[in-house]
């Protein structure tokens, strides 16, 4: 999350000893590093008010969020973020996500047992780069949305039909294909799995460096939190990874040298088409209303989404992508925690604002200086748009209802 | 005479104004005259505290009755009883719980003590308080009656406040046995029964008191009587003492006798009340005891009844020092001040650690003042807010479900804005011991004003109650005062009767006429008459001030639901743009003068007149602390009589509806038309018609004509035709409209906000559509206004009274002057008439997405506060990223449908409406919120921002 003008730090302690296990940190370099004093009371004040039974939960400055949480009695996170519109609903998702992924690749039992303070600072190391993907996540949403991003993939039976293949042949049920990050295709089972998974393995594959093949240990945070399974994956195209989650077999030598070639090698013109229209993430002939900055769209039974900050026909004018990411953010966090019905997992700790609307919100808009921003909550979907200011207020919901429609109307999500 | 020696009591060292000759009374009005004449030393004098404070509220009879018996009855003529608040009583004697003067209730029951009719009454006594609920003591004595089987019945006492009058006793009643309690209370009892029953049932009893006296059971009650009024007394009951003091056949007569003139009683009864009754009696109390509820917090009684309800609450205030004094570590050294002392409030005091490291810590790693944070405890989510000034920090602690965060943050502010309106700083404030008593009362209003509005608000009709309680969070906040605009001649009349008042050339107080410099300069004064401002002389920071302290202290719903008999505030103030000059003043070489500054409210009826004095500055030096000066309480006691005759004219103003009429919620849905079809429209109409005086008579038939054409749809049209109508006294209303002046403001904002959102275009269109709309006849009358307004003016002036289309559309709006302190909602007559089974919730949707749409416009507000400060060094990059986030405009669409939809077949219908809110900057700062039906085209909401400029003055 850290863009100009602001940092997030997050902290790692051990809830019963307070001894820091890590610390990441993005933005202002002059607040790099927090000194050890500040960390510990800290971690301190939160740990004072445990021992009365006062959990701490959040606090803020004219500048700054912060905001503690303790997963298993166990593991403390601390974030502190300085950032323009943080808002205690995206620190809560962040600490979330944070630790599912310390369980993803750590596992619970080593997290809630800890035994060697040193070695596990070690093995944590593992996750910097996830979590700091979540501190920086750039034009993604996911995170915050708790929802898998996906790519539309233009000839999708054929390549589906592959997939389930290709997993079959590995004994495994659990397939997909990632292209840079997002969720191209995946086998049924894989949908099932908790949306948060879905998530991060997606945000895992995209964060790791590359490789041609990898059999990487991980721990479903829901799924299976203490025994771990092993995700293959292998590159089929710069970009493009086919993703496996199986027991002790198939080898990975084997998927990579047999059974890749065998299924995708015929396939590897529709492949290629799955990488291409990636800043996008339109299907094929769908075009936007003019006016359309960036889009969000959630389909809200399966958990997923498709978003753009660049979508065809923007152009480059007004906001740089990277502003309209992060307007987009502020706008779904806002309209998430404060109107729209709580929806994933998992729900928050206090009664949330929305409980006391008697009605149900069902469309929301902001007017800023240089956006206008419009929501609506369907019954399968959720859409947010980020529209130029030069679109009259009184247009937005036709255009907003209009970009649901055609976002909608011509592909299955 | 009693002036000298008044005056030589209250101003040390002053000169004594001697009693005015009469030789000059011809000169005066004929009230003046009339206040001038009685030599009857004020009520409130002896109220007056030993630091020239005075808070004295009595209700006028009539209310006092209604007040003690929750029933309102004919206005009786006869002496007043008088409740007072003795602060300052309480802290000379150093105990907070003693009072000198202690209430007629207690009075009595020493009067019959003493003369020793009976021996103490104790541990029988209930402890039900005041109120008289039902749900008094549960008896330990409970012993089973088998009056009907099935039924639990149980054997309890309850006492039962009751009104009597012994002035007004039938002369002719004379003789007889137990004749008082008859006549006086309305009690039958007959002692011939009641031997025979006493025989059958209480045998125990009998033990007890050990002669044969008889138990007063109630054979009947006398129609009309107090007893019967209250609702409580039932036949069967037992009535075992008057006051605590025990009764029995033998003894009432001369316990009654004894009750010296018109009060409150508290009759004890034993009886059987069946639980479900119990409970149904409760819950109509409460609805009634509401009005309880806020005179007494305000007396500073002890109200159980509100203090139980919050006790389990977990809720603080602390205020606390950061410097520690190393050497003395006296335990809890570093809380100043604290309040309330509960189980709940104890845990939230164990962690002020917290409160402390956070402050210390944070604004060392972050460079920034603390603000707020969140704490998990007894399972709920309390929040935290702070302020910090110099060394010390206020905290306040609420649970999140009463209180939304954002809504706290605005409330501490209030509460230190108000501290330091009163006591000119927080240390001085909470640092002086003779405060403590004070500010416990304070906050304990604090507290039950934010968790529990709606109790304290009452109102006569629950809808009514149940508009405050949804409404009160938000407006309670809001940084200026509920507006009523008046016809322009009332208007004038109150400017004139408060410029002459603020002139302060009334005999006693002109220097030429004792030669000698006068007390105090009234430097301006505001007017509010049920709760509305109405008038107003001050400049903006100082009627927030007043306005805050006067919200504080409930004084403006009191006054809204209750006559006051005479209320009269006095205390020195520190009104803070007086006493810190503001270095933006464009006047150079003015200097505010070394002044103190004393702040004068007087209430009478539904009347309350703030004044605010300056002392020192052109007048004489206040020395010490003077009391309220008997020249000024008259005076403007003299004009609020003045006033008096134009409260018919703003009832009436009160009854209609307003310029933008509304509509109901429920006319929207389908299934709940056919229903209200019947009872909604006509009463509003003929109102409408008694009202518009203006409307000349083709107008009204036109009005009709459309009226009769479009109320075969539904009932809507008609309240939209009722809209048009009364829109034809526009022009009257000048002053609540002024055309010209804000039209033109509206006209070049229009342009300029075009531009933000919708280029030229959007501007162009907005007039093109707005005339196609106008197909309906129009039944404007715009006299002589019309040559002045161009065409267009008049399209946008129409607005006002139509969102355009046939139906109107308008729910509910609410516009916030911040520059005048002042806004402008629905009367709540306006939104009783409207009512149906959506329109209360949608009401309180609307004010709680108000709540939600105001903290992001705050945010704005703040940023652009920032960014102005800023804007001197170059700061290109933190600015293009801190404007993503100014939001202007923020609406949310809402979607209702019937709560009791039985049809299984079809899915229940659905309504849809928009909550919006927009913010202008410029030309001056303001805040508009709307809730309209989804029906409305984009267009009229343009439509309805614009109105908005007309809304005020």
């Amino acid at each position: 999350m850290g863009e100009e003008g602001g940092s997030v730090t997050l902290l790692c302690l051990t809830a019963s000893s307070g001894v820091p296990l890590f610390c990441r940190s993005l933005g202002a370099p002059s607040k790099h590093q927090l000194p050890f004093p500040v960390i510990g009371s800290l971690n301190g004040v939160h740990m004072f008010g445990a021992n009365l039974d006062v959990l701490l939960t959040a606090a803020c400055t004219t500048n700054t969020h912060v905001v503690w949480r303790v997963f298993h009695n166990s593991i403390t996170l601390i974030v502190l973020s300085s950032e323009e519109g943080a808002s205690d609903f995206a620190l809560g998702r962040l600490l979330d996500n944070a630790f599912s992924a310390m369980v993803l690749i750590l596992g619970l039992e080593e997290l809630v047992n800890i035994r060697n303070i040193e070695r596990l600072k070690k093995d944590l190391r593992a996750c910097y780069k996830l979590i700091d993907s979540f501190l920086a996540p750039l034009e993604r949403s996911g995170d915050l949305t708790q929802c898998v991003e996906c790519v539309p993939v233009p000839h999708g039976a054929a390549l589906q039909e592959c997939l389930e293949a290709f997993a079959g042949a590995a004994e495994s049920r659990f397939g997909c294909l990632v292209a840079g990050g997002r969720l191209a295709l995946a086998t049924e089972p894989w949908w099932q799995l908790a949306p948060q998974e879905l998530l991060l393995l997606s945000w895992l594959v995209g964060s790791l460096p590359p490789h041609a093949a990898r059999d990487y240990p991980i721990y479903l945070p829901h799924g299976s939190p203490t025994v771990p399974h092993r995700l293959l994956t292998c590159q089929l195209l710069p970009g493009l990874e086919a993703c496996l989650i199986c027991g002790p077999s198939p080898a990975l030598h084997t998927v990579e040298t047999e059974l890749v070639p065998r299924f995708w090698k015929p396939l590897l013109e529709p492949l290629q088409a799955c990488v291409s229209p990636q800043p996008h993430s339109l299907p094929h002939g769908t075009t936007l209303p003019p006016g359309v900055l960036a889009f969000l769209l959630i389909h809200r039974e399966q958990r997923s989404s498709q978003s753009s900050v660049q979508p065809p026909g923007s152009g480059g004018e007004g906001l740089s992508p990277r502003c309209r990411a992060r307007a987009l953010r502020h706008f779904y966090a806002l309209v998430a925690a404060r109107y729209f019905p709580w929806e994933g997992s998992p729900a928050p700790p206090q009664e949330p604002f929305q409980a006391g609307f008697p009605h149900r919100a069902r469309h929301c808009y902001v007017v800023s200086a240089t956006h206008k921003a419009y929501a609506i909550h369907a019954p399968q979907h959720q859409l947010f748009l980020l529209l130029a200011p030069h679109v009259p207020t009184f247009a937005l919901r036709p255009l907003a209802a209009r970009t649901l429609q055609r976002l909608t109307g011509d592909t299955a999500l | 005479m009693k002036w000298p020696f008044l005056c030589s009591m209250f101003s040390v060292g002053r000169y004594s104004i001697p009693r005015p000759v009469t030789r000059n009374l011809e000169d005066l009005d004929s009230v003046q005259s009339i206040l001038l004449h009685s030599d009857l030393e004020p009520e409130w004098l002896d109220s007056v505290q030993k630091n020239g404070e005075l808070f004295y509220l009595e209700l006028s009879e009539g209310e006092e009755e209604t007040l003690l018996q929750d029933i309102s009855s004919e206005v009786p003529a006869g002496n007043h009883v008088r409740f007072r608040e003795n602060e300052a009583e309480v802290i000379q004697e150093g105990s907070r719980k003693e009072r000198k003067y202690e209430p007629r209730l207690k009075k009595i029951t020493k009067i019959l003590k003493k003369k020793s009719l009976l021996p103490k009454h104790s541990g029988k006594k209930g402890t039900g308080g005041n109120d008289g609920h039902p749900s008094g003591p549960t008896s330990i004595l409970k012993h089973q009656s088998t009056q009907k089987v099935g039924v639990i019945v149980q054997q309890r006492y309850k006492d039962v406040c009751v009104y009597v009058n012994p002035k007004r006793l039938p002369s002719a009643g004379a003789g007889g046995k137990l004749k008082l309690l008859e006549a006086l209370v309305g009690i039958v009892h007959q002692s011939s029964w009641s031997s025979r029953r006493a025989e059958k049932q209480g045998e125990q009893d009998r033990s007890n008191k050990g002669i044969n006296e008889e138990k007063l059971v109630v054979h009947g009650l006398v129609p009309g009587s107090s007893a019967i009024k209250t609702g409580q007394i039932l036949i069967g009951d037992a009535l075992v003492a008057v006051n605590d003091v025990d009764v029995n056949t033998e003894n009432i007569e001369r316990v009654l006798s004894c009750i010296p003139g018109p009060m409150q009683v508290k009759l004890t009864f034993e009886t059987s009340v069946f639980e479900n009754e119990g409970t149904s009696q409760q819950r109509y109390k409460q609805a009634q005891s509401a009005m309880n509820n806020l005179v007494k917090l305000l007396w500073g009684e002890d109200n159980m009844d509100l203090q139980l309800a919050i006790q389990g609450m977990p809720h603080i205030v602390m205020y606390l020092t950061l410097k520690l004094d190393s050497e003395t570590s006296k335990d809890e050294q570093e809380i100043l001040y604290q309040y309330p002392i509960s189980e709940a409030s104890q845990k939230l005091k164990s962690v002020r650690g917290i409160f402390l490291t956070l402050c210390d810590m944070l604004e060392n790693v972050t460079g920034a003042h603390i603000i707020s944070s969140s704490l998990f405890l007894c399972g709920k989510l309390v929040q935290v807010v702070y302020w910090k000034e110099s060394d010390k920090l206020l905290v306040i602690g609420l649970p999140a479900e009463s209180v939304p965060l954002s809504q706290l943050r605005n409330m501490i502010t209030d509460v230190v804005r108000t501290l330091k309106f009163m006591y000119g700083s927080l240390d001085s404030a909470f640092c002086q011991v003779e405060n403590i008593s004070r500010l416990d009362h304070f906050f304990n209003l604090f507290f039950q004003r934010a968790v529990q509005p709606a109790r304290l608000n009452s109102n006569s009709s629950p809808s009514a109650q149940q508009y405050d309680g949804c409404s009160a969070l938000l407006l309670d906040n809001l940084p200026g005062v509920r507006w009523l605009t008046l016809p322009q001649e009332i208007k004038m009349e109150i400017d004139t009767a408060l410029s002459d008042l603020e002139a302060a050339d009334f005999a006693e107080l002109s220097e030429d006429y004792y030669d000698m410099r006068r007390l105090y300069m009234i430097l301006g004064s505001c007017l509010f008459y049920k709760g509305y401002l109405i008038g107003n002389h001050l400049p903006k920071e100082d009627l927030i001030d007043i306005a805050l302290y006067s919200r504080h202290y409930c004084l403006l719903p009191l006054a809204a639901e209750q006559r006051i008999g005479q209320l009269v505030i006095w205390r020195e103030v520190f009104p803070h743009n007086h006493l810190q000059p503001s270095e933006a003043s464009g006047v150079t070489g003015y200097r505010e003068p070394e002044a103190r500054y004393f702040l004068l409210i007087v209430g009478l009826r539904h009347f309350m007149l703030c004044v605010l004095l300056e002392t020192g500055g052109c007048t004489s030096k206040a020395i010490g602390n003077p009391g309220p000066d008997c020249i000024y309480v008259d005076q403007i006691k003299a004009t609020i009589l003045q006033l008096e005759g134009i409260d018919s004219s703003i009832e009436e103003r009160l009854e209609s509806p307003s310029i933008p009429c509304l509509s109901c919620a429920d006319w929207f849905l389908p299934a709940s038309r056919d229903k209200l079809e019947s009872f909604t429209t006509p009463p509003i109409l003929s109102k409408l018609q008694n009202t518009s005086k203006s409307a000349t008579s083709t107008t009204s038939k036109r009005t009709l004509f459309t009226d009769s054409s479009l109320r075969t749809r539904k009932p809507s049209p008609s309240r939209s035709s009722g809209g048009s109508d009364n829109g034809s006294e526009g022009p009257e209303e000048g002053g609540g409209l002024n055309p010209l002046a804000t039209l033109d403001q509206v006209q070049k904002h229009e342009r300029k906000e075009s531009q933000g959102f919708g280029g030229s275009e959007g501007s162009g269109s907005l007039f093109k559509v707005t005339k196609k709309k106008h197909t309906l006849p129009n039944p404007f009358h715009l006299g002589n206004l019309k040559k002045n307004l161009s065409e267009k003016d008049m399209e946008l002036y129409n607005a006002v009274k139509l969102t355009s289309g046939p139906e109107n559309t308008l729910f509910h709006y609410i516009s916030l002057e911040t520059m005048q302190g002042i806004f402008i909602t629905p009367t709540h007559k306006e939104v009783q008439q409207l009512s149906g089974s959506i329109h209360p919730q949608l009401i309180k949707n609307f004010h709680r997405c108000c709540l939600s749409i105001r903290s992001i416009f705050q945010q704005t507000v703040m940023k652009e506060k920032k960014k102005n400060a800023d804007s001197g060094s170059n700061s290109d990059s933190r600015k293009a990223s801190s404007d993503l986030n100014l939001v202007r405009e923020h609406g949310v669409l809402f979607e209702c449908s019937p709560d009791n939809w039985t049809d299984q077949k079809k899915p229940p219908p659905t309504m849809t409406y928009w909550v919006v809110g927009r913010l202008f900057l410029h030309p001056k700062p303001q805040e508009f919120y709307v809730c309209f039906h989804d029906s409305v085209t984009e267009v009229a909401v343009e439509l309805a921002f614009k109105l908005s400029f007309g809304l005020a003055t």
